[in-house]
């Protein structure tokens, strides 16, 4: 079984390194065919072990000590258990499908190789993320996805800066520090998370440290665990290092859809959820954690209300589901969690990608503002994101039904009415958006033919690509019992109670219903066509949303420019002024003194003997009053 | 081989005066050949170095004045090998990437002295011999920033050599009265660094012991505030000297502090933790910020040098094995990826004679293998793990962790400030449009400049993956270095400062 | 009576004449002069405390003095002449040839 998990782990690395081969040639299809082989290899590998660990539970391997100082030692060392061969067959799914898609979607670029390479790259570190069996290991993938995410956000790093009112994200290169450095000071957090564990644990193995919780300190567990928690905030873009998430959006589209949908910004949710056994410790942490993830949901989900950008909208959506999985995980319910972001991973990449042959038609056109109508050129790309929609809005019975109703009902069981009302409303709000970009996408005028554009629909073989997820997207629901039973052999179960029971069918239809009018009320407004209200778009409000609360301003305003400025005052006025004047001070005083005394050097015999008799009589002086002293 | 240390130090110094009568022509060729088995010597003497015994291996003892306790005695152990195997290799890769043409032979003469007193350096068991090493190493470089630098190159010059002079007068005087008191204390004079090891001094001298050793060690590192005389002789040195400068020249102060203070005068140490980490944390978030201020990439890069020797000051002071061992692979690190990064500066520089970042911009279309390289450098300069900076920078924080939270979060804003200047340094030079049209026939990477960057940018990451084979023998001697001043120390703060490793060295 | 304080003092005042003039004259030779003045000054002095102690080493040093005081003055005209021959004056004010 070890040489299962060596392959599912090294596969997409070895693809990545063979496209690197290429990195700097021309496009050359065998980098895609062969990366997608290398993925598909990793999916059967993950597949495979998780038939394994189903009946015969955790298989584990111990590749080599990494790094060993003082009592401290690390290994790569790696452990399949129930939650990571979820997670790994989530990944290598989602991975794969995405790899032969982008064949297609990449074919005129330039970086065709490259981008492959990248994409594998990334691959590899998210494994290294899920299937590490301790926080240093889980660290290395951490950082791995940053750096990887970072290249692929910056993919087109050619493209010059623009202001943030033509484009909100500025740049790729732009988006793509600001993603690697927001997501470096919540690494931080992590850090000193992993420093805690060292100095208190003194190992960072996960199951060392889960085994001694019982005898570790509460406050010393809540430091832990809130140090951990700011680690999942960066990389799931929780409020509030939110905003890297939207700007990210300047990737390609497959990127979107793997990277900053499915698998890397759940990196934060998969933290919490292995990290069970600590938060179960600390309630109080961890109902900060659902009620922040509350707040993030109805947040983003507000912001995608009235964006234009058909990516934005779609990234909006994906931190408000992650609000969800965090809502979830913080009410103790880790495997409702774990199987949202499953699902979600499988429905929302099936969005992206829809998005994406969306984009490819319009000629990397994003507002929907200007699309309409595109249903009669693109049947295929419309079924797939109605149905990836429908998904998102909880429409029975698709899988995002079960895992958004679960967690609703996981909020009532816990007596956490602000909690479910909150995501009971962002249910609503969810159904709303998702359609009226699925309306102003495809329905309606046609919208295009004002700015030229000729849609056309992707290549068969990229449609037949996408089949699995959206296969998944419908159907993952009904797995939801067995799911259940084969997590919670490692993680704790949850049991609703038996009121929650009993009137658990009621929530479901007014959620439902909600979802439900919320899809009605996109209809009627977007499906005939997009009528603008100018009203209702120079309100305040509206303002706010599409300004996202104007807290990238904030960050701009309060944060990156006084820091180049203080930066530029260190520089000029402190280190140039006052630390070097200071030393070319001293040394200026000794040579201006040099420079001074120098003049005594007349030449002159009769000065000479002056300062000779000067001096004599100094010397006696002070003979005489040393001689007077003692 | 017996005598492997000696021929380490004077074959260098041998060959270049052999190098005089060499041909103008060959110079090069000759400077090379001559780094090449000096550099083979040194893997030589890693290979056959017992990687599980802390003590000194090697040990040559010669004396020298005997009546003042003078002798010619050098030894290495796991603290100082790889700093030395480090120090041949980079002289060796600056040598082949070098592209200066004028007055090359005196250059190659000048970079072999150069060699004898860094290695002279690490190698020196006894005082007088390190310091005349010390002092030595500052003429070689003072004639390559003087005689190839860049348009200030004199005062430039002048700066260093009088700034570190002074530090490392004060230095003496220590070295001095700590000889006097090791007369004082058992009859006969020694200079020999090990037995001063065996001297228990009280509090108040180790402490003014200490702040002499400081004086020289710190203008060295170069700490805050003793540090601007790095960005000018950075500014103005040619590359080579930038890379020997920055890789080795440098790691000198933070290997005086581990060879001289700690063991030497383990209290002191201990109550100035404080004090020194304040002047460390200084280091790491102003320079870094003013990193971030800078136009020129090279002075990015000397003022990131800085920041980064803040960290590894602060493994020195973490009194644990696992932040001491940290530190000096750190050392190891950020000479490898420091040296890496002034060469890419010095291969931009060579083509368009300027180094400032407004120039350029769209590098990355133009020239994709230097971006690659760039690139690779720039992740381990930032700590990404897999990479040679990662394993060093987690080593040391994990280490001072212990000494005090506080501090190591301020210290660890590294790992974000040191994004922020890199990544916009990355993003103004690499990325964007050409718009600059002096830009757009740059040629890529040639192939000399290929040799010296690849082996590099290997070691970037066969370190990063598998740091074991270095950081092991380092381990070892520092768990012993560790556990002597556990046991050397009086009182009982520090020892509970002091962690001794539960697991003892070699096993 | 004559005393020891008297010709201490006698000796006193001829060391700060000469002083005043090794301090104040510009002219090389009138240097010499006021040299040769502090040094009979100290001869006085020799002689006087030798007579007073009754000890003649006293006096022996002060012959030593005059012999020594007799070459340097012998060494020291001959230069004088040769400078001023080369210069033409013997004033300290123009021969500040080694101003640094």
């Amino acid at each position: 079984m070890e040489n299962l998990l060596y392959i599912a782990l090294f596969a997409p690395l070895v693809g990545s390194l063979f496209a690197a081969l290429f990195g700097m040639t021309p496009k050359n299809l065998i980098t895609g065919f062969v990366t997608s082989g290398l993925l598909f290899i990793s999916w059967l590998a993950s597949v495979l072990l998780l038939i394994h660990v189903l009946s015969h539970g955790t298989v584990s391997a111990n590749m080599m000590e990494w790094i060993g100082a003082g009592d401290l030692t690390i290994d790569f060392g790696f452990a399949v258990d129930a939650i990571t061969a979820v997670m790994m067959v989530v990944v290598t799914t989602v991975s794969t499908v995405v790899h032969i898609y982008s064949i297609g979607y990449m074919d005129h670029d330039k970086g065709f190789n490259r981008f492959f390479s990248y994409l594998s790259a990334f691959v590899f570190s998210m494994m290294i993320l899920v299937m590490s069996d301790n926080f240093a290991g889980l660290f290395i993938g951490w950082e791995g996805v940053g750096v990887c995410s970072w290249l692929l956000i910056g993919f087109w790093y050619h493209k010059a800066d623009v202001g943030t009112d033509v484009n909100p994200s500025i740049s790729p290169s732009w988006a793509a520090n600001e993603a690697f450095i927001m997501n470096r000071i919540a690494d931080l957090g992590m850090l000193v998370g992993i420093f805690l564990i060292y100095w208190n644990v003194g190992s960072l193995n996960y199951n060392v440290f889960f085994d001694a919780i019982p005898s570790l300190d509460n406050g010393l567990l809540t430091s832990i665990g809130i140090a951990l928690f700011i680690g999942a905030m960066g990389k799931s873009a929780q409020f509030p290092l939110h905003t890297w998430l939207a700007d990210a959006m300047e990737g390609p589209t497959p990127v979107s859809a793997l990277i900053h949908a499915a698998t890397m910004v759940t990196a934060g949710v998969y933290l919490v959820i292995r990290a069970n056994p600590l938060y179960d410790a600390i309630p109080n942490v961890a109902i900060f954690i659902a009620y922040l993830g509350t707040f993030v949901a109805i947040f983003a989900a507000s912001m995608a209300l009235v964006n234009r950008d058909l990516k934005r909208i779609i990234a909006y959506s994906t931190l408000s589901q992650l609000g969800y999985m965090f809502a979830a995980a913080g009410l103790g319910a880790y495997w409702v969690a774990l199987f949202h972001l499953a699902a979600h991973a499988f429905f929302k990449a099936l969005l992206f990608l829809g998005a994406g042959n969306v984009m490819h038609a319009m000629h990397d056109e994003l507002d929907i503002f200007k699309m309409g109508g595109l249903k009669k050129v693109m049947g295929g790309t419309y079924l797939y994101m109605g149905l990836a929609s429908l998904a998102l809005a909880g429409i029975f019975p698709l899988a995002g039904f079960f895992s958004k109703d679960t967690i609703l009902e996981v909020a009532i069981n816990e007596d956490t009415y602000i909690i479910w009302f909150t995501l009971w409303v962002t249910a609503g709000l969810t159904a709303f958006y998702s359609f009226r970009q699925v309306f102003l996408t495809f329905s309606g005028n046609e919208r295009y033919k004002e700015i030229g554009a000729h849609p056309h629909e992707m290549p068969t073989f990229v449609l037949v690509a996408m089949a699995p997820l959206a296969i998944l997207a419908v159907i993952f629901g009904f797995f939801m019992e067995p799911f259940n039973e084969f997590v919670t052999t490692i993680l704790p179960s949850y049991e609703m109670s038996h009121e929650t029971h009993h009137i658990a069918w009621f929530f479901i239809i007014i959620t439902t219903l909600i979802a439900l009018s919320g899809i009605f009320y996109a209809y009627k407004k977007y499906a005939s066509g997009l009528i603008r209200d100018k009203e209702l778009e120079s309100s305040f409000v509206y303002r706010l949303l599409t300004n996202q609360y104007y807290i990238p301003a904030l960050y701009n305003n309060v944060i990156a420019k006084p820091y180049k400025e203080i930066s530029d005052m260190l520089w000029n006025k402190v280190d140039m002024k006052i630390v070097d004047t200071t030393v070319d001070g001293i040394a200026h005083f000794f040579f201006n003194n040099g420079d001074r005394t120098r003049r005594m050097q007349s030449g002159n015999l009769s000065h000479y003997l002056n300062w000779m008799g000067f001096g004599a009589v100094a010397l006696m002086l002070f003979a005489v009053i040393a001689s007077m002293i003692g | 081989m017996d005598n492997i240390l000696s021929i380490l130090i004077f074959f260098p110094a041998f060959a270049g005066v052999l190098g005089f009568i060499v041909d103008k022509n060959s110079a090069r060729a000759y400077g090379i050949s001559v780094a090449s088995i000096e550099f083979l010597l040194a893997v030589w003497l890693w290979m056959s170095f017992d990687g599980s015994n802390g003590s000194m291996q090697f040990v040559e003892m010669l004396p020298l004045v005997p009546d003042f306790g003078i002798s010619y005695y050098l030894g290495v152990d796991g603290i100082s090998l790889f700093i030395v195997v480090m120090a041949t290799l980079m002289i060796l890769l600056g040598m082949i990437g070098m592209s200066i043409e004028k007055d090359i032979k005196n250059m190659i003469i000048s970079l072999l002295f150069l060699e004898m007193t860094m290695v002279g350096v690490f190698l020196a068991l006894d005082a007088v011999i390190f310091y005349l090493f010390w002092e030595l190493s500052l003429v070689p470089m003072l004639y390559i920033i003087g005689a190839w630098g860049g348009p200030k190159r004199v005062y430039a010059s002048i700066k260093f050599f009088l700034y570190t002079f002074i530090g490392s007068l004060i230095m003496l005087v220590g070295m001095l009265f700590l000889a006097y008191l090791y007369h004082d204390v058992t009859g006969t004079w020694s200079f020999a660094i090990t037995d001063w090891y065996a001297l228990v001094l009280p509090i108040e001298t180790q402490i003014w012991l200490f702040i002499a050793f400081f004086f020289g060690f710190a203008i060295k590192v170069p700490m805050f505030p003793f540090h601007t005389w790095l960005p000018y002789a950075h500014g103005q040195a040619p590359t080579i000297g930038s890379v020997i400068l920055a890789a080795v020249l440098l790691k000198m102060g933070t290997y005086g502090f581990i060879r001289f203070s700690l063991p030497i005068l383990p209290d002191a140490s201990v109550y100035m933790i404080t004090p020194v980490a304040i002047l460390a944390l200084i280091m790491v978030v102003y320079t870094a910020m003013i990193a971030y201020a800078q136009k020129d990439m090279k002075q990015v890069i000397a003022y990131s040098s800085v920041s980064h020797m803040g960290i590894i000051m602060l493994g020195v002071f973490a009194m644990n094995s696992e932040g001491i061992s940290g530190s000096i692979f750190l050392m190891l690190s950020h000479g490898v990826v420091s040296g890496a990064l002034f060469m890419l500066v010095g291969v931009i520089y060579d083509r368009r004679h300027t180094k400032m970042m407004s120039e350029f911009g769209g590098l990355a279309s133009i020239m994709p293998k230097y971006a690659v390289i760039f690139g690779i450098m720039l992740m381990a300069s930032v700590g990404l793990p897999l990479t040679i900076g990662f394993v060093g920078e987690f080593l040391v924080l994990l280490g001072f962790y212990n000494i005090s939270p506080i501090m190591t979060i301020i210290a660890g804003s590294t790992i974000i400030l040191g994004a922020v200047y890199m990544l916009s340094l990355y993003k103004k030079t690499f990325f964007g449009e050409v718009t600059n049209d002096e830009n757009k026939g740059l040629k890529d990477l040639n192939s000399r400049e290929m040799y010296s960057l690849v082996p590099l940018v290997l070691i970037v990451v066969w370190l990063g993956v598998y740091p074991k084979p270095i950081l092991e023998p380092i381990d070892n001697s520092v768990k012993s270095l560790v556990s002597f001043m556990d046991k050397k120390a009086q009182t009982q703060e520090a020892k509970d400062i002091i962690v001794s490793p539960k697991k003892e060295e070699g096993k | 009576m004559i005393g020891l304080n008297e010709y201490l003092i006698l000796s006193g005042i001829l060391f700060s004449i000469g002083l005043v003039g090794v301090l104040r004259r510009k002219n090389l030779l009138m240097l010499f002069f006021a040299t040769e003045i502090m040094l009979n000054s100290a001869n006085i002095a020799f002689a006087a405390i030798s007579g007073h102690y009754g000890d003649l080493s006293g006096q022996m040093f002060a012959f030593f003095i005059i012999a020594v005081a007799a070459s340097e003055v012998a060494v020291g005209l001959g230069l004088l002449i040769v400078l001023y021959k080369k210069q033409g004056t013997l004033d300290l004010d123009n021969l500040a040839v080694m101003k640094g």
